[in-house]
């Protein structure tokens, strides 16, 4: 195996044949990404190297934590994964015209998910050959009650690989939080969600995993003609995060909104990625990305966004900004544009700067306490962000991760 | 009696460059001081010096208020100790919200002065009241600091955190510059509310109008960082009709 770093234990893994056998091949034979793969060379996953996880396969507690409250603050359907293995409780009593069955076994659906996966990713296969169970949920029409993905668990030892199929029938629509809060190992979820003509998304996802935690989360979108996602992530837990999310646009009219926010101090390594395919004509993409860095945390926003040959009249924006509260702290910006149409608007847009001295010295001349005032100016810089969130039930459950990051505080 | 504010042999640097150079000046309670001079004669560094601005350096002297030295102090120490600088050019703060900056302000005192922070419904109807008097609107009020202000009412809105934070020792950086005649009236009126037996005002300005409206008891002329004539308010007038070089010569 090349580039040999943590390997899951696997014979626990029952894989042997089909979509599960095929993709633990592709992952025997890449493994983790070396130090040259280029769409790792900013996050290096050498960390992993000296660690012995494995995946986990039972269930041991119950819904706790702040996720819970945060779910009953929203009134959400809670389908939770502990240590990467699905509870078996929140597959039933499902809201609307939501069903959900048993991911594996079921071939066409893991090979939907196998296709949805970003390409080349480790956990795109990693966490298809070695999931426990996971899940497919189906969206027949529009749904008002929120579903919530909640992902616990305290075992240091355990790599969780969740695998899940979202897919929204023509026309449907829901809206569905992810909340990532553990202290596993590696926290690995491999999502894909399947968006079907004039289906519409509303996403958010919230990754405050545990200090120690590596969080590498593997999402892929497609959109249907017409059908649109408004997905936003926070991040800010983990000793290493990477969120990446592959859109593919295969219908005309599709609209993807996609923002995020990672904030970052001690020595967190927060890492946003996406891959914009414009793959048909008229569609729209559109992100806003805000870092926060602190200590001598590090940023890295990587943003491609592919435009076919035939995909005229494509608008695709993106805007990245990163605050450095330190001296030591630390942003990269790659934005990458291919276009090989040539009717389309597509901007791309990168800063990073520190906290404006003057505007501090306004605050604190107004005596409001350094500390108060720099929060203050934090706040800010990120609030209009949050903001472009439609859903406010959705908005609602950032701002206290925000706010408590920002108040210095280690959980919720 | 202990003066309120004493500036004594004030030196200040910007940078490398040497800006006040020697000022000698002392301020009682009730007073008003304006300062006067040309352009480039050391105003607002002496604003942003007593403000505590990071940049202004003091290379000599000493600032005592209320007796004791500020420089040890941060600009937030120095704000909670009665000091106020309305800016000559107020800062804009996308994102931060009025009602909440405002309240932060003045709930920064009320902790440092051991009391209980201010309630969102009692404040806000002082601010209004407040903002009433200086024709802020309620609009204004809502929008984020100073984003999409004119001119006047940037300035205004100096006067309105002035007439919150109940200062006392207020310096006026320039406050009536960018100002037309009606807007000047009415900072101007503003101002005149605040005065006050229990407050000293330090009035920086380039020309003698504002002091048509703000009427000094003392009126010192800046040159070249140090003071070279101090007078009572027809000095200002001479000023107008001479020029600072006339004055200058004068000294």
């Amino acid at each position: 195996m090349p580039e040999l770093m943590m390997q899951p234990d696997l014979s626990a893994v029952t894989a042997s044949g089909g979509v599960r056998g095929a993709a633990l091949a592709r992952w025997q034979k890449s493994g983790w990404p070396g130090p040259r793969a280029e769409a790792w060379r900013y996050t290096s996953l050498a960390r992993l190297s000296d660690v012995d996880l494995a995946p986990a396969t039972s269930l041991a507690g119950g819904l706790t934590g702040p996720g819970a409250l945060a779910a009953a603050g929203i009134n959400a359907h809670v389908i939770r994964f502990e240590n990467g293995v699905v509870d078996p409780a929140g597959m039933s009593g499902l809201p609307g015209t939501v069903s959900v069955a048993t991911l594996d076994g079921d071939e066409p659906a893991m090979a939907q998910l196998a296709d949805l996966a970003p390409a080349g990713h480790p956990v795109s296969d990693l966490s298809l050959a070695v999931m426990n169970g996971g899940i497919v949920m189906d969206v027949a029409g529009a749904v008002e009650t929120p579903v919530m993905l909640m992902f616990e668990g305290d075992d240091a030892g355990a790599s969780a690989h969740p695998a899940i199929l979202v897919r929204l029938a023509p026309g449907a629509s829901i809206q569905i939080a992810e909340w990532h809060q553990s202290a596993v190992g590696l926290a690995a979820p491999l999502i894909g969600y399947d968006i079907a003509a004039g289906a519409r998304l509303e996403q958010v996802k919230v990754q405050a995993e545990g200090a120690a935690t590596t969080h590498l989360a593997a999402t892929g979108v497609a959109l249907g003609e017409g059908a649109s996602i408004a997905g936003f992530s926070l991040s800010t837990g983990g000793a290493l995060a990477r969120l990446e999310t592959h859109v593919a646009m295969q219908g005309e009219g599709a609209d993807c909104q996609l923002s995020a926010i990672y904030m970052g101090r001690g020595a967190q390594h927060q890492d946003i990625t996406t891959y914009m395919d414009h793959a048909v004509a008229n569609c729209t993409s559109n992100q806003i990305i805000r870092g926060v860095l602190d200590d001598s945390a590090r940023g890295v926003y990587q943003g491609r966004v592919h435009v076919a040959p035939d995909a005229q009249k494509t608008d695709g924006q993106q805007m990245s900004r990163a605050l450095l509260l330190s001296r030591k702290a630390e942003a990269d910006a790659k934005p990458e544009l291919e276009i090989y149409a040539d009717d389309v608007v597509c901007a791309h847009g990168a800063t990073v700067g520190e906290l404006d001295a003057t505007q501090l010295f306004y605050l604190t001349s107004r005596g409001i306490p350094f500390e108060t005032a720099r929060a203050m100016l934090i706040e800010a810089f990120l609030i209009d962000t949050i903001e472009t969130i439609e859903n406010e039930l959705l908005a609602g459950l950032l701002r206290p991760v925000a706010e408590a990051w920002l108040a210095g505080k280690e959980t919720l | 009696m202990t003066a309120l504010l004493e500036i004594r042999d004030l030196h200040a640097s910007v940078g490398d460059k040497p800006i006040l150079k020697g000022i000698d000046l002392t301020i009682n309670t009730g007073e008003v001081h304006a300062i006067m001079g040309p352009n480039g004669s050391g105003k607002s560094t002496m604003s942003y010096v007593l403000a505590g601005r990071d940049g202004y350096e003091v290379t000599g002297g000493d600032i005592l208020m209320n007796g004791e030295s500020l420089l040890e102090m941060e600009p937030d120490e120095r704000a909670r100790a009665g000091m106020f600088l309305a800016f000559q050019y107020p800062v804009e703060l996308p994102g931060v919200g009025g009602m909440s900056f405002l309240r932060a302000a003045v709930n920064a005192l009320r902790i440092e002065a051991g009391e209980e922070e201010i309630d969102q419904l009692g404040f806000v109807k002082i601010v209004r009241e407040k903002a009433k008097l200086l024709g802020i609107s309620d609009d204004m009020l809502k929008r984020a600091v100073n984003v999409g202000f004119s001119g006047g009412e940037k300035k205004r809105y100096e006067i309105l955190q002035m007439a919150l934070l109940e200062p006392t020792m207020a310096v006026l950086d320039e406050t009536d510059s960018g100002l037309d005649v009606d807007a000047l009236r009415i900072v101007s009126e503003g101002v005149n509310l605040l005065r006050d037996p229990g407050r000293a005002m330090l009035v920086i300005t380039h020309y003698q109008r504002l002091l048509n409206h703000i009427v000094p008891d003392y009126v010192h002329i800046l040159a070249d960082g140090r003071i070279r004539k101090s007078g009572g308010k027809e000095l200002a007038l001479e000023v107008e009709e001479s020029g600072y070089a006339g004055v200058d010569d004068a000294a």
